[in-house]
């Protein structure tokens, strides 16, 4: 059975609310989105992780709201965020982003909608170790990622140069490295006053 | 909670019949390998004529089965003592033994079937630059064995790591930091968590690491064209591989804090110096893989350093505690010496006697001259077969109850098998000191005329040691297949 709707202090709704669609507008419209995606490293470490954001926002509000999701629709969930992200990543839909704006409206309603807020209505449900897997991929594809892209032998996207490449890879390479040291961090920490 | 949470009182019935394949597992695999080695060593000193790509590919499941079942053995003494501090997840230590056999069996395939013969380590570019001696077939099964191997340990640990936070209320807890750091008046946490806490520390990482190399390896050989910088690889590989290895001997030595105890009747004590060797080797476990690297000359000087200065210091301070502590809690307790003791404290030696050698191999200018030879099996089979298999055998015994009933000293069989073991043994790993110290190179299938009496002594005395531990160890696995009746009924 799922574990009943977590209590909201009305005073902080509207802006439970208010952060997720403020930073979705923010990294989908003018004047922030154009200047994100010119380049491929804002793209991608920045734009994405916005979006993602801003549905996640939104999910641990739903969570709040009408009671999260139990283990079964968790994994369901966290699975089709990650088929978003993942497809989201791939280069021929990264150039399509930038250069149809259907695409980038699409992008930018799936990022939020499938990745960010399933990921947010979820997350607290999953098992620790589901949580910790999740963690290490993340931390170990993030590496694998940069490398890809520092050591691919031509240019993926043909809307972004060969150097803005290389240091979407170095990102990626940093990404993995800080990802382990919260995750080790947070571990050594162990669980925080009014934590979930 | 799980189905079958076990509580704090220890494992469950189900977690104890996982406990027993997994020794049995260990038992089993244990003396398929050193069969292997002494095959390894027979085929060196001309007594049997090994086919070199057999012999390579026997050299490959030997180090890569050593160190798989080093960590099988170890995770089981890990998993049994802290299952009575903390409660954990049975069905994740299933699926960790799951793994690791499937993980086993495509490995067995990929050297047997496949011809893979690029060493446990499948160092960039090996795997793909065969020469014609294996298809990219065969080293990706490979690989993607030791992938599944490692995803089953990530699952352990990571479950190791959500007991300790909800239990313990995180790592740095776990590991005494309060008390250590902050002056906190606690009691300070059981030998048991602290050990648990410093391999869990180390070793999500170090498998993380190599979960990302295999990947990247494995994208190298189905895409060539993504080529992969050689020192990173190989910076990746060891950062994994040693750290692993390493955590081995981290996991086992909580079978001495849990088992000595019971034997002498006084407790291991946990104080401040205790918590600070255990927190100082957290990093320096994590800082010392360089020490792999000195003969490539382009690694920066300061990471060579490190890998040299830590390499002096690293083992140390767990060493030095433990090694002391032991001293302490036995002297003149009136403990009743049995095969489990005596294992233990021959343990103790290898591991302390077994870490010289590699300091001495850690030593930049040295290391320039005796890393590929036979000086450095001569450190890790001192290291491992004189010091942490003697205590996972100890732990079998105690976890089997084999020694119910015995006299002073241990069974007739146990006693003869330990001291042909521990003097042959010896002389076994000295012989690949020697041959490291003439300059004898490793990883070689066939030896000049000139090194054939080492060898030939090394062979012998080989398999004194096989038959010794075959001795122990099938008495450890008929124990553990006899199941529940046979096991102890305190442990």
């Amino acid at each position: 059975m799922p574990p009943a709707a977590l209590p909201l202090r009305p005073a902080a709704q509207p802006a439970a609310l208010l952060v997720p669609v403020v930073l979705f507008a923010a990294a989908a419209l003018p004047p922030l989105a154009p200047l994100l995606q010119a380049s491929l490293p804002l793209h991608v470490l920045v734009q994405f992780p916005l979006l993602v954001a801003a549905g996640f926002g939104a999910g641990r509000t739903a969570a709040r709201r009408r009671g999260p999701c139990d283990v079964a629709e968790a994994i369901a969930a966290l699975l089709l965020a990650i088929g978003c992200l993942a497809f989201w990543m791939l280069p021929r839909w990264l150039d399509a982003a930038v250069l149809d704006a259907r695409v980038d409206a699409l992008k930018a309603a799936s990022l939020a909608l499938l990745c960010g807020l399933p990921g947010g209505w979820c997350w607290g449900v999953l098992p620790a170790v589901a949580r910790g897997v999740l963690w290490a991929n993340g931390v170990s594809m993030a590496v694998v990622m940069g490398w890809l892209y520092l050591n691919a032998p031509e240019r993926l996207c043909t809307t972004y140069l060969l150097d803005e490449q290389a240091v979407l890879g170095e990102g990626m390479l940093i990404l993995g490295a800080g990802l382990a040291l919260w995750g080790i961090v947070a571990a050594l920490r162990g669980p925080q006053p009014g934590s979930s | 909670m799980p189905a079958d949470a076990p509580g704090r009182e220890g494992p469950t019935p189900f977690a104890r019949r996982i406990l027993a394949a997994y020794i049995a597992v260990t038992a089993l695999v244990l003396v398929l390998m050193m069969v292997l080695g002494v095959l390894m060593r027979l085929a060196q000193s001309e007594w049997l004529a090994l086919d070199p790509a057999l012999f390579y590919q026997s050299m490959t499941i030997h180090g890569v089965g050593m160190v798989g079942i080093a960590a099988v053995g170890g995770a089981a003494v890990m998993w049994y003592f802290l299952s009575h501090h903390v409660r954990l997840d049975a069905r994740i230590l299933l699926a960790n033994l799951v793994l690791f056999l499937a993980g086993t069996v495509a490995i067995l395939a990929a050297a047997f079937l496949g011809g893979f013969a690029g060493a446990w380590t499948f160092l960039f570019p090996l795997p793909a630059s065969s020469g014609g001696a294996w298809e990219s077939g065969a080293a990706a099964t490979f690989l993607l064995g030791l992938l599944g191997i490692g995803v089953g340990f990530l699952l352990l640990f990571l479950d190791v790591a959500r007991a300790l936070i909800r239990d313990r209320g995180g790592l740095a807890r776990a590991l005494g930091w309060p008390q250590l750091f902050a002056g906190s008046i606690e009691p300070a946490p059981p030998p048991t968590v602290v050990a648990s806490a410093m391999v869990t520390i180390v070793n999500i990482p170090a498998l993380v690491a190599g979960a990302a190399i295999i990947v990247i390896s494995l994208v190298n050989l189905i895409v060539p064209e993504f080529g992969v910088d050689a020192l990173f690889a190989k910076n990746m590989t060891y950062f994994f591989g040693h750290t692993f290895v390493n955590a081995t001997m981290y996991m086992t030595v909580i079978a001495v804090y849990e088992i000595l105890p019971r034997h002498t009747g006084r407790p291991w004590k946990v104080n401040r110096v205790f918590l600070a060797a255990w927190t100082a080797s957290t990093a320096m476990v994590l800082l010392v893989y360089p020490h792999h690297l000195m003969m490539d000359f382009v690694m920066p000087a300061w990471a060579l350093a490190i890998g040299q200065v830590v390499s002096y210091l690293n083992g140390f301070p767990v060493l030095l505690v433990t090694g002391l502590g032991t001293l302490a809690i036995v002297h003149r307790s009136g403990i009743r010496w049995s095969a489990t003791t005596t294992l233990m404290f021959i343990g103790m030696f290898g591991w302390m006697a077994g870490v010289i050698p590699a300091i001495l191999d850690a030593t930049i200018v040295v290391n320039r001259v005796m890393h590929n030879t036979m000086w450095v099996p001569g450190h890790f089979h001192f290291y491992m077969l004189l010091g942490l298999v003697p205590m996972l055998v100890a732990f079998m015994y105690h976890f089997t109850g084999l020694e119910r009933g015995a006299p002073e000293g241990g069974a007739a069989p146990d006693r003869w098998a330990i001291g042909v073991f521990l003097f042959a043994g010896l002389g076994f790993v000295v012989t690949f000191l020697q041959s490291g110290r003439d300059g004898v190179p490793r990883r070689w299938a066939q030896h000049l005329p000139e090194w054939l009496l080492q060898d030939r002594i090394a062979a012998a005395l080989s398999l004194l040691v096989l038959a010794a531990g075959a001795v122990m160890l099938l008495r450890v696995l008929r124990g553990a297949l006899r199941g529940g009746a046979a096991w102890s009924a305190e442990a």
